[in-house]
Order: structure tokens, then C-alpha cells, then sequence
């Protein structure tokens, strides 16, 4: 069989050595190289997700496993199912796209930075791929260094700063991830991460001599995760690095890295955890709690900013908070999946969250590209500085309202049925948090629809500064439309996605009877 | 001539000595070499014979695997001894290349200095294989007297003699320490010879009133223990006999410093693994809990002080002994794990961190080939006037802080485990805890050539011989990280050695 995954991982890292042996004087070449590779892996990506639609979203399918390190079991181990194949996608696209925009704003170190982005794409697809903890920490951490660096030398003012509290703070959650893993291997036998979910499943929670060691280990794995969602209180790193990275580097940022943690969650820790996942959910309501207050903190402190792109980053706090949410409604479940309306809600917890995951990927990175361009233009963030933009620049202003509706959650655009489904999800189990967090969406039209719409387009425009703002470049328009299309399109015909993850969900709530 | 109680032939015996001959012949051709030829250039090609002598040696070794046999009585040709010399070959190859250009300018005394690395390595050879105090004590000191001749080579430089006599004063004294408990243990028990040591301690041991195995020879066992490894720590570099470590690397010559940093550590470690899993067996509880809860407490302040202090460094060559320090910290879980793969770990750690930190050397000493600072401010936009030394350094320090897919990410790994596997999870979590401090201060480097702008665009040029020493090193950290397997089979067949049955 054609090993397709293995095929998508290493495309980027060939195009990243292809790179490397390019002289750094022809920059032309080494961005059509970098963006014939990312748009490769798209078809790739394309690819697999027909594949797996068409073998069977439940299962893992186009599964590669060879033996790596034998004296430790550890086994590269790659495989893609219904909730994988859409992510890979939303990284391939959003590669390419990052990659083509930067080739029109990126001046300095061309080559660097284009072999780094692929290296990053690299390891965003192992975490995505890999069935193999081992494996999969090894992708976690590859995809940190070379974000280190797109943000540290090519981002804004105190980059340094932003750049050291990223890696430091990944890096904490991780470390303590490792111990976890060699805790499950040592109780387990086994890397694999369905074989381990196979043992809970079928055989005895993890650790279940020890209790402590159990929470402990579950803490392990899901600090690792939230501290990169990021759920809040974990999420002070965000503001600084998205603020400061350069455009693309945010995208990706909030696009992909985030959705990272979302999918650990989703793929090792619910399930190898799931008694303690919902005795926090329930008895004792951590993650809720974390949860709706990513929400409404997150989305309160949106409206308390001037820095455009600081508030785009905060929003990504209140977002991924209905990404916790989700799962933590489903969590709250376990047990009482033998009844189909229980089964039911948890199902469109998760495939709420997962949703979500992309749509927030799509929606966010429009924003992220759309506060760039103002500011190659404005050389500036500050909202207090613009007003009646609407005029000068229209077709801008076209493309940030639907990029913003879809952010607020618009009935016609992706990001309405994240929320539907996530609220569907938690007002079944935990109805408190579902009514806490409503004020978000709530919140969340005010800062896009008054701090965003009316401080930038509506009211006087000041000739003098403003007057001779261009409207967007025809590149800065190949890079949204394929979003905005997106956006779009999941408004109004979700089921293509959503049965994706349909299948994935159940087959993992199945598992958790 | 006596064999022991063997049945091996002399030519059997040399063949099986054959490494450490080798060595002292090619060390003796090289002092030769050094008297007789005439001209300054000719004695350039000693570099090349030291080199030819210690890859001579490596396949020596490798022509030896399989052998299991103790020799001559006091030493052992088996898996565990033969991978430690191979760990040391490979480290002195790397020592000698980066040494080229540094001593041929900075000394007028180049065969002395490439034959004392060869008798270094061949102390460090005998230590990995032998089972007998008296053997290891010579070995031991032997090493001890050539690392200090190395450290105070140039004679005209006050702070490598400086840093020779420091190092001198506090080793002879520690040396006379350990001596003197080496001595106890023959006291107590009528031998020399671990094994025997073993069987009389062993012997020594009732069970109590309460059903729990004692020793009546333990309250005599303790401080020989202590003085005993009093020795070890100060060769690994061990909190609290560790105070000439960051002297001696800053005022030696960098490639000394650079061979310091890692042989005498290998030769450390080998010889407290071999000793306490063969000399004190674990089912008899020597002191009240047992030896691995006193090295349990070294570990831990080994690896947090080591970080803690290599926080505040402006000094490369000292950034890196305090980082040398914590490193034996991580290595000392290992140890303490007292298994399998533990022992495993160590091996496989030792392999990693001796790649890893002679690459990260190699660069300092190109960069000080150069430019003659060791300074960490001098390093600003290295990156731009190396692009290749910088890269280099970046992922040395990435594996030194066990960031995949690199060697020093397997051999924590492998550490970790099995510190997990014994139970022992307070430790590993405060492994890790520093792991994560000790990228704060590599980072210091890191930020230094990327994200300083340089001072001067001059461009900093590489010798051959260190340039394939950067290769070599840099090629093994990405080998070791992402295909770890072969290394690793060989390395638990060693590891076997004292866990077999």
C-alpha cells in the first residue's frame, strides 16, 4: 500500500532540505519551492481525507507501524480517522496560505524562514498522525523550536520575551507529559495510544492500584494539553506570543498550535482518563470551571483592548474555551452512555469541540491575516487610531465582516454550529456552565461588532491620515478568499465535517461504556 | 607468569589486552616520533598517529566482543568493559581532532600533549574493565596525574597552571580519601577483589528479630563507603566534591577542558556502576536503607546545583562546567536505579552527552581559534558570521537540554524509565524539572548568536580536522536521536553484564 501519511509528514521536511541547498541570494526559488510543497501537501491532505471518508471515519485507516526502537517497544506508528483527517487538512491549507502571504511581506531571511515554516508544518503533522506516544512527544516538542524562532526573529517589538515564555511554558507542561507516558507504558506494556485505550476500555482504568498516581498522571496529560488549548489559568503565555509573532507565524499560532492541545485532549487524554476526566467535570468542576472562565474572562478582556491584534488573541482564549467545554460535557457523561440521549449529547459535545477546532482554525487565521494587512499598511494596531475606514477601504471592510460575523458565531457561517453543538452538548450535563457561558457569545458580538466594525469602519475618517490607505492587494485577496469560501461554505453545509468527526466521536464514547 | 585462575593462553591474554597495548604503544611511538623528527612542521602529522592509534584500538575492541572472561585476575574482558571503551575511543577521536590547530598555535609541546591523551584513554580503558581495588586505585590515580598535566599544559598561561594546581591539590587529597577507604574494605574483608568482597559482605549478614536481613559488618561498612565514593564523585564532578570542576575547565586549554567534561566522567561512571552492582550486591542492605538512597541525595543536589549556579555564568567554558556538573546529576539516576536499564542509561547517556558536549567544545574551540574570547557576549551574531557553527550549537545545546530527535532526548528518555520503573518518580520529576532550567541558560548562547546583532562581519573559518569533528559529533546526536536501536542492543548486552541470571 502507498504510505500516504508518511508520504504528507516528510513532504515538508524534504521541501525544508531543498531549501537549505538553495542559495540565499535567490529568494524567488526558495518561496516557490516552499509554497509548491505546502501546496502539495494540500492534495495530499485532500487526499487522505477522502480516503478515510471513504474507508471508514471510525477507524484508524492508511496505518503505518514499524518497529523503532524495539528494546523499548516504541514503534512508528502513524494512522488518520475521522477526527485527524480534517485537522491535517486545515494544516496543509493553512501552511500554504501563511507561506504565500509571507512571500509578498517577508523580507528578511527568506531562507530561514521558509525552511523553519516547513519543519513547523512537519511536526504540527506528526502530532496529527502519530499513534505512538513516543512519537507523538517527539513531534510535540520538533514543532516548538522552530515556532521559538519565527517568533524570536521575525517578530514585533518584545519578541525575545514572547518567544522565551512560549517554549518555557510549552515546555513545562510537556516534560511532566513525558513522566506520564513512561508511567502508561511501565502499567500498560504499550506505547501505542489505541492499544492503551484498548486496555482501559476493555481491561482496568490506568493506575487503578494507585489512585494518587492516577490523578497525578491525568494532571500530567491534561496541563500538558490546556497549557497549549490554552484554557485559562494557563493562558498567559498567548497574548505576548500571538501579539508579537510575525502575521503568518500568528496564523499558525492560532490556527494550528492551539488545536494541538485540543486534539491531545480529545485523542489520549478522555480517553486513557476518563474517570478522572469526569470526576473534574463533575464532582469536583475544575475543567468546567476553567472552561467558562476562558470563556467569559477571555472574552471581557477582549473588550478592554486597543491593540487589534492583542484582542484577535485574546478571543482565541474565549474560543478554545468552548473547545474545553465541549469535552468537558462529554466528559461529565461517562458512565451513562448506555442511554442514547446521553450518548447523544456527549457525541455533540466533542463533535462541538472538534468543530470548532476548525472553524476557530479557519476564522482566526482570516483575522490574524487581516490585522496584518492593516498593519503593513497602517503601522499601527491602535483602534483608537482609525475610524470610517469603511469607505477608504471596502473591500476590506467586506472581508473583516464576514471573518468577524463568522468569529461571533452567525447563524450561515462556520462558526454558529461549533457553539450549537457544544451548548447542545453541556446544557444536557452541566446546564450551569452552558447558561454562564452564553454571556461569551454575548460578549463576544459586543468587542467584534463595537470595538472591532465601529472603532475601525464606521464613524468620521480622517482624510489626512487615512487618505491614501490602499484597499487589499490582489495576493492579500488569494489569501483570504479561500477561507472566506470556507467560512461559507460550513455555514451553510456542515455535514461533510461534522460526519467526519461523527464517526471518530462515537467510535471513542463507544469505547468509553 | 600467573594467569589467575584461567585457562587463557598469553596469546590469548594479549589478544584480549590488545586495546590498552595498542594504546601505550601508539602513546610511546608518539613521545618517539616527538624526539626524533627534526622539523617543527613534521611533528603537524602527530594528530594524524594519535588518531590512527585510538581507531586501531576501536576495532581492537570491536574484534573483541563476545568475550566474557575476567584477566590476569584483576581485569574483565566483557560487553560492559568493551562498550565503555568504545564510548572513550570515539570521545578521544573527537578530542584529538578538535585539538589540531588550538595546541599548535598555543603550545610549542605537541607530542607530549597528544601521547598524554593516549594514556588518559588508556586509564580510562582499564577502569571501565577492572575488578580489583588496587588495579582501579593506579588507574584511577593515573588518570588523575595525566588530567592534571593536561589542565596546566601551557606552561606560560597563569590561569591554565593555576587551574592545574587547584585541581591538583583538591584531587591528591581526595585521591588519599578514597585510598584510605579502599583500605578499610580490605580490612574488613581480606581482599581486594570485588567479587570476593561481595561473598564476605554477603556472608556477613543474619537476619533479626524482627525478620530483616542485617550486617553486623555495617556500621564498619559505612564510613568506607563514604570515603569510597567521595573518590567517584569528585572524578564525575559530583555536588559536593565538584568546586574544581568550574576552575580547572575555565583556565585549562579548551580541548582539555572539552576532554575533561566528558572521559573522566566515563571512567567515573563505569567504575561506580561496576562497584557497587558487583561489589555491594543490592540484596544485602549494607547501611541501614542502602547505598542508592545516598546517591539518590547526591543526584538531586548534583543536577539542581549544577543548573542553579550555570544560571548566573558569563563565561562559556564555566557555563559548561556547571552544566557538566548537572549532567552527572541526570546520570547519576541511573545509578540509583540499580537495573538493567538503568545501567543502559547510563551507557547510552554517557554516549549522547559525549557527542553532544564535545560538539558544543568543538565550536567554542573554533570560535576561540578565531577570536580568542570565551565570553559569552563575544558570541553576538554568530549566526551570521558562522551560519554553520551556530546551527551546530544550537542543536548541542538542544540535545544537552533532551529536546527530540536528539541523542540527549533517547538517553533521558532511557534515564527517566527507568528511574519510573523502580518507582522512583520524585526523582525523575525533579529530572525533568531541571532539564527545563537548564534550557534557560542555554538559551543565554542561543539568544547570543541568533538575536544580538554581531559586532564585526568577520567571518569565522574552520579547520578540516575540526570541521570533521563537528561533522562526526553532529551526525552522531541526530543518529543516536532518531535511530537509537543498534546503539542501544549493544549497550543492554553490556548493561547485562551484571544483571545476567
Amino acid at each position: 500500500m502507498f504510505p500516504i501519511l508518511s508520504v504528507t509528514l516528510f513532504a515538508p521536511l524534504l521541501g525544508a532540505i531543498l531549501i537549505m541547498v538553495i542559495p540565499r541570494e535567490d529568494e524567488k526559488t526558495i518561496q516557490r519551492v516552499g509554497i509548491a510543497f505546502a501546496f502539495l501537501t494540500i492534495l495530499l491532505t485532500a487526499f487522505i481525507w477522502v480516503g478515510v471518508a471513504q474507508e471508514g471515519a471510525d477507524v484508524m485507516q492508511f496505518q503505518e507501524q514499524y518497529p523503532w526502537i524495539p528494546a523499548f517497544n516504541v514503534t512508528y506508528h502513524l494512522g488518520a480517522d475521522g477526527l485527524s483527517a480534517p485537522l491535517l487538512f486545515l494544516t496543509a491549507l493553512l501552511t500554504t496560505l501563511s507561506l504565500f502571504y509571507s512571500a509578498y511581506t517577508i523580507k528578511d531571511r527568506v531562507k530561514e524562514y521558509f525552511f523553519l515554516f516547513l519543519l513547523l508544518q512537519m511536526g504540527m503533522f506528526g502530532v496529527f498522525m502519530a499513534l505512538d506516544l513516543v512519537l507523538f512527544y517527539v513531534f510535540w516538542e520538533i514543532g516548538l523550536v522552530p515556532m521559538f524562532l519565527l517568533i524570536g526573529v521575525w517578530g514585533g517589538k518584545r519578541r525575545l520575551y514572547a518567544a522565551i515564555k512560549f517554549f518555557l511554558f510549552t515546555l513545562v507542561g510537556s516534560v511532566f507529559m513525558l513522566l506520564a507516558i513512561i508511567g502508561v507504558y511501565f502499567q500498560t506494556g504499550t506505547f501505542s495510544i489505541p492499544e492503551v485505550a484498548e486496555f482501559v476500555a476493555t481491561q482496568q482504568p490506568l493506575f487503578a492500584a494507585v489512585p494518587g498516581i492516577a490523578t497525578a498522571a491525568f494532571w500530567a496529560f491534561f496541563i500538558a494539553f490546556a497549557i497549549k488549548v490554552p484554557s485559562f489559568p494557563f493562558h498567559t503565555w498567548l497574548p505576548d506570543a500571538h501579539t508579537e509573532a510575525p502575521t503568518a507565524g500568528s496564523v499558525i499560532l492560532a490556527g494550528i498550535l492551539l488545536k494541538l492541545g485540543a486534539y491531545g485532549l480529545i485523542r489520549i487524554t478522555l480517553p486513557f482518563f476518563p474517570d478522572q476526566f469526569n470526576y473534574f467535570s463533575t464532582t469536583v468542576p475544575i475543567i468546567p470551571i476553567m472552561a467558562v472562565m476562558s470563556i467569559v474572562y477571555g472574552a471581557l478582556v477582549c473588550m478592554a483592548q486597543w491593540d487589534l491584534k492583542r484582542l484577535i488573541a485574546y478571543s482565541s482564549v474565549a474560543h478554545m474555551g468552548y473547545v474545553t467545554l465541549g469535552l468537558a460535557a462529554a466528559a461529565a457523561g461517562v458512565g451513562m452512555f448506555g442511554e442514547d440521549i446521553y450518548l447523544n449529547a456527549a457525541a455533540s459535545g466533542i463533535n462541538g469541540a472538534a468543530f470548532q477546532m476548525f472553524a476557530h482554525g479557519i476564522i482566526t487565521g482570516g483575522l490574524f491575516f487581516l490585522v496584518g494587512i492593516i498593519y503593513e499598511r497602517a503601522h499601527t494596531r491602535d483602534l483608537k487610531a482609525f475610524g470610517g475606514l469603511g469607505s477608504q477601504v471596502p473591500y476590506y471592510y467586506g472581508v473583516m465582516l464576514v471573518t468577524g460575523f463568522a468569529s461571533l458565531g452567525l447563524p450561515g457561517l462556520a462558526g454558529f454550529w461549533s457553539e450549537f453543538f457544544v451548548f447542545r452538548g453541556t446544557v444536557r450535563f452541566i446546564p450551569v456552565a452552558a447558561f454562564i457561558s452564553v454571556l461569551g457569545v454575548v460578549f463576544t458580538a459586543a468587542y467584534i461588532l463595537w470595538k472591532i466594525v465601529q472603532y475601525v469602519f464606521l464613524g468620521e475618517l480622517d482624510k489626512e491620515k487615512w487618505g491614501t490607505l490602499t484597499d487589499m492587494e490582489w495576493w492579500e485577496k488569494v489569501t483570504m478568499w479561500p477561507l472566506i469560501v470556507t467560512m461559507l461554505f460550513l455555514g451553510f453545509y456542515p455535514t461533510p465535517l461534522l460526519d467526519m468527526f461523527n464517526a471518530a466521536t462515537t467510535a471513542l464514547l463507544n469505547n468509553l461504556r | 607468569m600467573d594467569f589467575g585462575d584461567t585457562t587463557l593462553t598469553l596469546g590469548q591474554t594479549i589478544g584480549l589486552l590488545s586495546p590498552e597495548i595498542l594504546l601505550l604503544f601508539a602513546g610511546l611511538l608518539i613521545l618517539a616520533l616527538d624526539a626524533i623528527l627534526p622539523q617543527e612542521e613534521e611533528r603537524d602529522w602527530l594528530p594524524q598517529v594519535a588518531l590512527l592509534g585510538l581507531v586501531v584500538a576501536l576495532v581492537a575492541t570491536f574484534l573483541l566482543w563476545g568475550w566474557n572472561t575476567p584477566v590476569l585476575a584483576v581485569l574483565s574482558c566483557d560487553p560492559f568493559a568493551l562498550m565503555v571503551k568504545v564510548i572513550v575511543l570515539v570521545a578521544m577521536g573527537l578530542v584529538v581532532l578538535s585539538s589540531d590547530v588550538y595546541i599548535r598555535v598555543n603550545s610549542r609541546y605537541q607530542g607530549e600533549f597528544y601521547a598524554m591523551l593516549l594514556f588518559a584513554t588508556l586509564t580510562i580503558c582499564l577502569l571501565g574493565a577492572t575488578t580489583n581495588l588496587i588495579m582501579l586505585f593506579l588507574a584511577f590515580d593515573f588518570l588523575s596525574i595525566v588530567s592534571y598535566i593536561l589542565t596546566g599544559y601551557l606552561r606560560d598561561d597563569t590561569r591554565s597552571t593555576e587551574a592545574a594546581i587547584k585541581y591538583f591539590l583538591y584531587g591528591a587529597t581526595i585521591s588519599a580519601v578514597m585510598l584510605y577507604g579502599l583500605s578499610w574494605f580490605y580490612g574488613l574483608t581480606g581482599s581486594t577483589d570485588l567479587s570476593s568482597i561481595a561473598a564476605v559482605l554477603k556472608g556477613a549478614g543474619y537476619i533479626d528479630g524482627d525478620g530483616v536481613v542485617r550486617n553486623m559488618l555495617q556500621p564498619v561498612v559505612l564510613p568506607a563507603l563514604v570515603m569510597m565514593a567521595a573518590g567517584f564523585a569528585f572524578k564525575i564532578g559530583a555536588v559536593p566534591f565538584h568546586q574544581w570542576a568550574p576552575d580547572a575547565y575555565e583556565g585549562a586549554p579548551t580541548p582539555v577542558t572539552a576532554f575533561l567534561s566528558v572521559c573522566p566522567k566515563v571512567a567515573g561512571f563505569a567504575v561506580i556502576l561496576r562497584v557497587l552492582l558487583t561489589g555491594l550486591p543490592l540484596d544485602l542492605r549494607v547501611l541501614s536503607m542502602d547505598w542508592r538512597t545516598l546517591l539518590m541525595a547526591i543526584s538531586v543536589l548534583t543536577m539542581t546545583f549544577g543548573n542553579l549556579v550555570a544560571l548566573w555564568q558569563q563565561n562559556i567554558k564555566r557555563l559548561l562546567a556547571y552544566s557538566s556538573i548537572a549532567q552527572a546529576g541526570y546520570i547519576l539516576i541511573g545509578v540509583v536505579s540499580a537495573s538493567e536499564r538503568g545501567t543502559t542509561a547510563v551507557l547510552l547517556y554517557l554516549a549522547a552527552y559525549a557527542l553532544t558536549n564535545l560538539g558544543a567544545f568543538a565550536v567554542i574551540i573554533a570560535f576561540s581559534n578565531k577570536t580568542g574570547s570565551d565570553d559569552i557576549e563575544d558570541y553576538a551574531g554568530l549566526s551570521q558570521r558562522a551560519p554553520g557553527l551556530a546551527l551546530i550549537m544550537i542543536i548541542c545545546l538542544l540535545s544537552l537540554g533532551g529536546i527530540p530527535p536528539t541523542a540527549g532526548f533517547v538517553g533521558k528518555l532511557w534515564l527517566f524509565s527507568a528511574a519510573i520503573e523502580k518507582g522512583l518518580i520524585q526523582l525523575a520529576a525533579i529530572g525533568v524539572i531541571n532539564s527545563v532550567i537548564s534550557l534557560a541558560y542555554y538559551w543565554k548562547i542561543m539568544r547570543a548568536m541568533y538575536f544580538t546583532p554581531a559586532q564585526t562581519d568577520e567571518h569565522i573559518s574552520t579547520s578540516p580536522a575540526l570541521a570533521v569533528a563537528l561533522g562526526v559529533a553532529v551526525v552522531g546526536v541526530f543518529v543516536v536521536g532518531l535511530f537509537p536501536a543498534p546503539l542501544l542492543g549493544l549497550l543492554q548486552t553490556a548493561a547485562q553484564t551484571f544483571f545476567a541470571g
